[in-house]
């Protein structure tokens, strides 16, 4: 008799309230626009904007959070390198309260670090923009944001050239001097 | 001499007057493209799993087991998805008490399991959620291809509690379905 009222106690103690919540469920309904976004011929030293459009199609305001997310390897577009610096990214605004039934825009900027070595690359990252909820359940949503990058790097190939030229030029123009010098 | 510097002089100008629209090229203007109006959307038509009292190292299944929760892709844009999970924590006091996700799909001490299933996903089967964002669909070694605008997929969830936990405390954990442009 003892033994089975430590059974029962030992059991009891292994009981907890688990996900009790009762409520209705309250789905978020949203959408981000663009789901896509190129930059190209970004310049280090550089920054460029744009917008996101966050739509709350709830019947009730909800709160919206942007961060960045770096993509797996494999997820990313073809030829595309990780961001270097998730910092680089900013938002206007991080998080925001979008009423029902209302849209939003949230500025994003992307700043490259004025470095040569960050010419000439390609780059992507992921904007996930994510609504603040309770539930067991929720939805993010990323915009894929991919960033190629100019610059004037060293051109061995073009600076040789000029250097041929003006040399090829400083002699024609030389030989053309004395030839007329010679004739006057 | 004086000739000498004039042509050398002549010389320099003209090779820069060559070379610097093709250095000027390489500092073109930056162009933002947003593709076309592209709107990314997935909704879920259940997200909570009340679940009550449990008890250590039982397996418990949402009902129906597999055919759940509908995620439906909305917007206008094929998109790739991705699931995610994280530790289960203490209502009254979040960071004084927490059970571990596991990350293997076994339970441990304060460590639970969870695994999710997708309706006609006969090959992966129950697949184990991690804190780790994994794919939900499509999944690297299936023939399948991402969800289309429209696209619906039915899934359950299987939760195995850890083998020891603290009586009598309520707890709240959340998983996140998320979703790219394919």
């Amino acid at each position: 008799m003892v033994a089975c009222i430590k059974s029962a106690g030992l059991i009891a103690a292994f009981l907890v309230m688990f996900f009790p919540f009762l409520t209705v469920a309250e789905d978020v309904d949203f959408s981000v626009i663009p789901a896509e976004v190129h930059i190209d011929n970004l310049l280090p030293g550089e920054a460029a904007e744009f917008e996101l459009t966050i739509h709350n199609k709830d019947e009730i305001a909800h709160n919206f959070t942007i961060t960045t997310f770096p993509p797996p390897e494999k997820e990313r577009r073809e030829g595309r390198a990780q961001f270097p610096d998730d910092n680089w990214i900013s938002f206007s605004c991080p998080r925001i309260e979008i009423a029902a039934n209302s849209q939003a825009n949230v500025m994003a900027t992307t700043a490259i670090p004025q470095e040569q070595k960050w010419a000439g690359r390609r780059w992507e990252t992921w904007l996930g923009v994510s609504a603040e909820s309770s539930d067991l359940l929720s939805v993010k949503l990323y915009v894929r944001l991919l960033v190629s990058t100019s610059g004037m790097r060293f051109n061995a190939g073009l600076v040789a050239g000029i250097a041929v030229a003006i040399v090829l030029l400083g002699y024609g123009g030389y030989h053309y001097f004395r030839h007329r010098a010679k004739h006057n | 001499m004086k000739v000498v510097i004039t042509s050398i002089l002549i010389a320099i100008i003209l090779a820069l007057a060559v070379s610097l629209p093709a250095l000027a090229q390489q500092n073109s203007t930056i162009t933002i493209t947003m593709t076309g109006l592209s709107e990314i959307s997935i909704s879920l038509d259940k997200t909570q799993w009340p679940l009550g009292t449990i008890a250590s190292s039982t397996e418990y299944e949402t009902s129906p087991p597999i055919e759940w929760c509908t995620l439906t892709v909305q917007g206008n844009c094929n998109v790739n998805t991705f699931i995610v999970g994280d530790d289960a924590k203490w209502v009254s006091d979040p960071a004084a008490y927490k059970w571990t996700l596991s990350s293997d799909g076994t339970n441990g001490e304060h460590i639970y399991a969870l695994w999710f299933r997708i309706s006609g996903d006969t090959a992966r089967g129950y697949v184990p959620i991690t804190k780790i964002q994994s794919e939900f669909w499509p999944y690297t070694g299936g023939s399948a291809s991402s969800l289309a605008p429209g696209d619906t997929r039915q899934f359950g969830l299987r939760l195995l509690a850890p083998t020891y936990f603290f009586s009598g405390r309520q707890m709240q954990t959340q998983m996140t379905i998320s979703a790219v442009a394919a």
